[in-house]
């Protein structure tokens, strides 16, 4: 008994590790990874690669935008980039073809000759180097008006986020390329679908541009592949070890037959995804951003499954494919590892897979592969592939069991939990056809989408919800700046009633849903005019057929997203209104407005009224909810009536990711008694500390918002002590409150589990605890890789839930 | 007909420590039982206290002003509040802005509280909970408890009573027709010492666990224990005796680990804490003590709560 008791606190309570079931060679590629500083014979940092032209561009800010802390280094970026870029052949009479068609040209080019080639030792999927700057491969007038367009985005961007407002930009990835297709039929059958296409379109001659970029594109790729194909054969010539030499005989093998014909294998199938995927990053330039590989349990079973029951694979060996394949996408981050801790939030890109959830009839779609990787992530402890489980009514307790063993194992950190049901609501409201969406699978954080067609620019918008309340108070103007940039919605001593109160901040939440989106069209305008990407509109359903490149629409399903952040101090702050001014009149809207004019400073009384007395959101308090129902419903509502110059409808969504921090600096004082400076709220979050009733109360009113309109998806996220998840017991009543959370809650959940002493500890000792996983906002991080600010706000929020 | 109402010093939902799943538990006023370690000092009393919490005052002196009855005094210490004047009006925790004064206990109608505690029904049905009825002794406000237990029962919830056993054995048969589950506590063997620690008769309770054999309803027995009052294996031997003996329905025996958790809420109610600065107990201890038990027969013991390393909450399957 001594014995279970001190193995269940190892599994429960001790920090998660790689697990020692690690074959040696998944070890050794680990560690490998972990290597930053001394790995100086493989590293996959940033290559720029131009045309050698004076004028040249190999650097697009607006894909960083949504990355204020960047905006000031922007012009440094940019500058050493071009500085150090690799000059690649680029026949001058290409200038006179249509930019898709030259990018297609420019990257073919850069694959099939440029790009390096590495196999590491040991590794049973190769694919190193992926993290380019590539030349738009503008002419020289062409450069002239990107580069005006580009500087005019820029300074309203700057504006946008000087002001709190939000920001803004046209962001790659975030979206689900069509894997389950290439797995399939590989590039040649994709390649086979387009080329009929040009011969019946004679006449579209912009569109067979593209298509014809796509063909050559699809054939670098091939010929990339064969690159690594001959790395492996030369690697098996020098080595003297016959197991590995028949290892790289076998990748070599492999590397000439996919992406290009269709996978036969589990091992062809996982090489074929990931050699494609890793082409996706380079094409876009920009590491891993959201770029995921959805529901990979349900498209790669058919290989695993057949491979299984032809005795041509184990299950250890399909295991051991399942690690070296995952390590890879860790690379992503390499450019940071020798950077030095305190990266802030940006170490974390979000390539997530997707496990579980239903199939076509609606019925559980789990599969033994399914189990498979559940334990990989387990054993693993690694950041990438972030991994989702879909959960819904059905989910089999012994799976739903098992996620919640793995979620008090890791600390909770691991996994986004999402809920089908929910989910499918708002993609339908969104207007997508209800039979298709049982394939749903989130990207980079949370965000829904659909797979393999379907581009919904998740976080290139992102509105501080809360700065609505701010511009109500000063009647438009922005209190740090003063400067008038909302509507004049009138002195709020004069309003009658709450109900003017909050009329006038739909006006105000109105105009900046509008402002933000206006500034967004130009990016969005930009990069659909100036850096289309032809190889990753190869790989996305409905560009080749509609002859148009991705970034102009030209995917089935075409969105952009405006993700809210601040929700609940938004919702705290007009509750506190009502309560306090109209209905107990405690204050006088002429001193509240004072008040928060001098940050409460002199006013604590006040403040902590306003803080302590009020009404507050996430307690399962139906006449506060409703409130928080309005404000979620109407800001979504009028995000959806706008449509952007390439044809994409936006949506709203609930991912704050650090901007409830970065944000809450620009934003005044707040009715709910928070100062200028205190972190807004996260997500769908209540605001820190003030959800008194539980993880169930919260999530009931979670529940309420009616987050259809936010189709994106939403951040919820709860801390739990490990006391609550101590034994077997407890382990079952945190499945029956997820399984409650398919009715009750909201789309999608994250849960920490950790003690705020462990944090302390961490925070005081960094080296100790490099492998502590927390998640944030919807992605996870390494706990002591994060800003100190974010750190406080994590542990501030452990120990309220403990 | 007017509705019966209760008092009540909470309604904790998500409770996952008093029964099977997720629970709300409604914890009433009032008890008969004085024991020294009580670890819900504010169920004591069966009146609403107004309590002082010196972390979140600001010392404004706004609740001086508002008391009309003069209970209320700024000292040097902090807010002292003189009980014997306080009508529990609740003006001072009306204008107190920081929260530092509360009112503990408020009363509920039956609707109120059944209305609360429904809305939670998903997660009972979805991980086997529902309400348990604790305290304070339930049933010292057995005409609000019982009615509420038996109405929770017509609601399709899942009723755990959790009771000191000390009550009239007509009042816990009423009782026992409509509940799922007992939580029963037994605190000490020996009858002398019972009286002497719990203030209460052993052979009352006693009387009870019978009661809830004879109704063949599962009973989860605990038994807080306390350093110097109940902690000596040989009480923990007898008890496992008896219950190996008298109480076939046992389906779990839990041992609580003494808590100083409450050290603080004693000081709010200007209560002495006989066992303040008194030191957890370490998981080993509680450990053996779980062997002793089931070297009596009595295999579905395990143990609960605060031990010295923080981290070792612990308990067995």
């Amino acid at each position: 008994m001594t014995d279970s008791l001190t193995h269940r606190r190892g599994d429960t309570f001790g920090l998660w590790h790689a697990s020692a079931r690690l074959s040696d060679r998944v070890r050794r590629l680990r560690d490998e990874y972990f290597a930053f500083r001394e790995r100086d014979h493989f590293r996959n940092e940033v290559m720029p690669f131009g045309t050698g032209s004076s004028w040249d561009r190999v650097f697009c800010p607006h894909n960083w935008t949504v990355v204020p802390e960047m905006v000031p280094f922007l012009v440094g970026y940019e500058d050493t980039l071009a500085v150090c870029a690799k000059p690649v052949a680029f026949d001058e009479q290409l200038y006179n073809r249509p930019l898709p068609l030259r990018r297609a040209e420019f990257f073919a080019s850069v694959i099939e000759r440029h790009l390096p080639v590495q196999i590491l030792d040991g590794e049973l999927i190769v694919g190193g180097q992926f993290n380019t700057a590539l030349s738009l491969t503008l002419t020289r007038d062409e450069t002239a008006d990107y580069d005006h367009q580009e500087q005019a985005f820029l300074a309203q961007l700057k504006e946008l986020d000087h002001l709190g407002v939000g920001n803004c930009g046209a962001i790659p990835g975030h979206l689900i390329p069509n894997y389950a297709k290439v797995v399939r039929l590989g590039l040649r059958g994709i390649v086979d679908e387009i080329e009929p296409l040009i011969e019946a379109r004679p006449d579209d001659v912009e569109g067979n541009a593209l298509r014809c970029g796509l063909i050559r594109v699809a054939r670098a790729a091939r010929r990339f592949a064969r690159r690594y194909s001959a790395e492996a054969d030369r690697l098996a010539g020098e080595t003297r070890d016959t197991m590995r030499r028949g290892e790289l005989l076998e990748i070599s093998r492999i590397l000439q037959k996919v992406p290009w014909e269709p996978a036969e294998t589990f091992h062809e199938a996982v090489q074929s995804l990931w050699i494609v995927h890793m082409l996706i990053m380079a094409a876009e330039s920009y590491p891993g951003p959201g770029l995921s590989p959805g529901r990979v349990d349900q498209y790669l079973y058919p290989f695993y499954r057949s491979d299984i029951e032809a005795g041509r694979l184990t299950q250890a060996r399909a295991r051991e494919l399942i690690h070296c394949w995952w390590i890879k996408h860790n690379y992503a981050y390499d450019y940071q590892g020798r950077v030095g801790n305190n990266q802030g939030i940006n170490s974390s890109f979000g390539q997530l897979i997707t496990l579980g959830g239903i199939d076509a009839d609606g019925n559980d779609a789990s599969n033994p592969l399914t189990w498979l990787m559940l334990d990989a992530i387990g054993e693993l402890n690694l950041l990438e592939p972030k991994p989702n489980v879909r959960l819904h009514r059905n989910t089999p307790p012994d799976l739903l069991r098992k996620v919640v063993e793995l979620v008090a194992r890791a600390q909770g950190s691991p996994f986004l939990l999402n809920f089908d049901e929910h989910s499918m609501e708002g993609l339908a409201w969104q207007g997508l056809p209800r039979e298709l969406l049982w394939d749903y699978a989130p990207v980079g954080c949370l965000e829904n989408t659909l797979q393999g067609n379907d581009r919904s620019g998740t976080v290139d918008v992102n509105l501080n919800l809360a700065k609505a309340v701010e511009l109500v108070l000063f009647n438009g103007r922005d209190q740090a700046t003063g400067r008038q940039i909302g509507p004049k919605t009138g002195d709020p001593a004069t309003f009658a009633d709450f109900d003017a109160f909050a009329a006038a901040f739909g006006v105000q939440l109105d105009h900046l849903v509008d402002w933000i989106i206006d500034v967004n069209n130009r990016a969005d305008a930009i990069r659909a005019r100036f850096a289309p990407t032809p190889f990753l509109s190869l790989l996305v359903d409905g560009c080749a057929e509609s002859g148009k490149d991705i970034t102009a629409g030209g995917a089935e399903v075409n969105l952009l997203t405006v993700e809210g952040v601040g929700l609940a101090t938004a919702v705290d702050s007009l509750l506190a209104v009502r309560d306090a001014v109209y209905e107990r009149e405690r204050v006088t809207m002429a001193d509240l407005v004072g008040a928060i004019e001098a940050n409460f400073e002199g006013h604590e009384k006040l403040r902590r009224m306003l803080a302590g007395k009020c009404p507050k959101y996430g307690n399962d308090d139906d006449r506060a909810d409703a409130i928080a129902r309005d404000v979620s419903r109407h800001w979504t509502e009028r995000t959806r009536r706008h449509v952007s110059p390439t044809g994409k409808r936006y949506r709203g969504g609930y991912l704050s990711w650090n901007y409830w921090v970065a944000y809450a600096p620009k934003t005044s004082a707040t009715p709910d008694g928070r100062k200028r400076g205190t972190y807004l709220s996260n997500g769908t979050c209540p605001v820190t500390g003030c959800d008194h009733q539980g993880p169930t109360a919260n999530t009931r009113s979670t529940g309420k918002l009616g987050l259809e309109t936010a189709p994106n998806g939403d951040s919820h996220t709860i801390t739990l002590s490990p006391s609550l998840l101590r034994d077997d017991e407890h382990l079952d009543k945190l499945a029956g409150f997820l399984r409650g959370y398919t009715t009750e809650g909201g789309t999608a959940l994250q849960i920490n589990v950790i003690d705020p002493e462990t944090l302390r500890a961490a925070q005081a000792d960094p080296a100790a605890y490099r492998n502590l996983l927390v998640r944030v906002t919807g992605y996870n991080a390494y706990f002591v890789t994060l800003g100190k600010e974010i750190q406080d706000e994590i542990i501030a929020r452990v120990s309220h839930g403990a | 007909m007017t509705e019966p109402t209760g008092i009540l010093f909470n309604i904790q939902r998500f409770s996952t420590e008093d029964g099977p799943g997720i629970r709300t538990t409604v914890f009433f006023k009032g008890c008969p039982l004085t024991c020294p370690w009580c670890h819900n000092p504010e169920g004591m009393e069966c009146q609403a206290q107004t309590v002082w919490q010196a972390s979140l005052c600001m010392g404004c002196g706004e609740c001086v002003e508002a008391c009309a009855e003069g209970a209320i005094q700024a000292t040097d210490q902090g807010i002292s509040i003189d009980r014997m004047r306080c009508r529990r009006c609740g003006r001072c925790v009306d204008r107190c802005p920081g929260g530092a004064l509360e009112l503990v206990g408020r009363e509920v109608t039956l609707t109120e509280l059944l209305d609360e505690v429904r809305r939670d029904e998903v997660f009972y049905a979805s991980s086997g909970g529902g309400v348990t009825l604790s305290g304070g002794e339930p049933l010292m406000q057995a005409a609000f408890a019982i009615p509420f237990a038996r109405r929770c029962r017509e609601a399709g919830l899942h009723v755990a009573l959790d009771t000191s056993g000390f009550a009239s054995v007509d009042r816990m048969a009423e009782a026992l027709a409509c509940v799922d589950l007992v939580l029963f506590d037994l605190k000490h063997i020996d009858p002398d010492e019972h009286q002497r620690i719990t203030g209460v008769p052993l052979d009352v309770v006693l009387a009870n666990l019978d009661r809830v054999v004879d109704a063949a309803l599962p009973v989860w027995v605990r038994t807080p224990v306390i350093p110097g009052y109940t902690d000596d294996v040989d009480n923990l031997r007898g008890i496992a005796r008896l219950l190996r003996e008298r109480v076939p329905t046992l389906e779990r025996y839990d041992l609580l680990a003494f808590s100083n958790l409450c050290t603080g809420k004693y000081a709010m109610l200007d209560r002495p804490f006989a066992l303040a600065g008194e030191a957890l107990f370490d998981a080993e201890r509680m450990e053996s003590l779980c062997e002793a038990v089931r070297a009596e027969g009595i295999d579905v013991v395990r143990w609960s709560g605060p031990t010295r390393s923080a981290l070792s909450e612990g308990s067995l399957a």
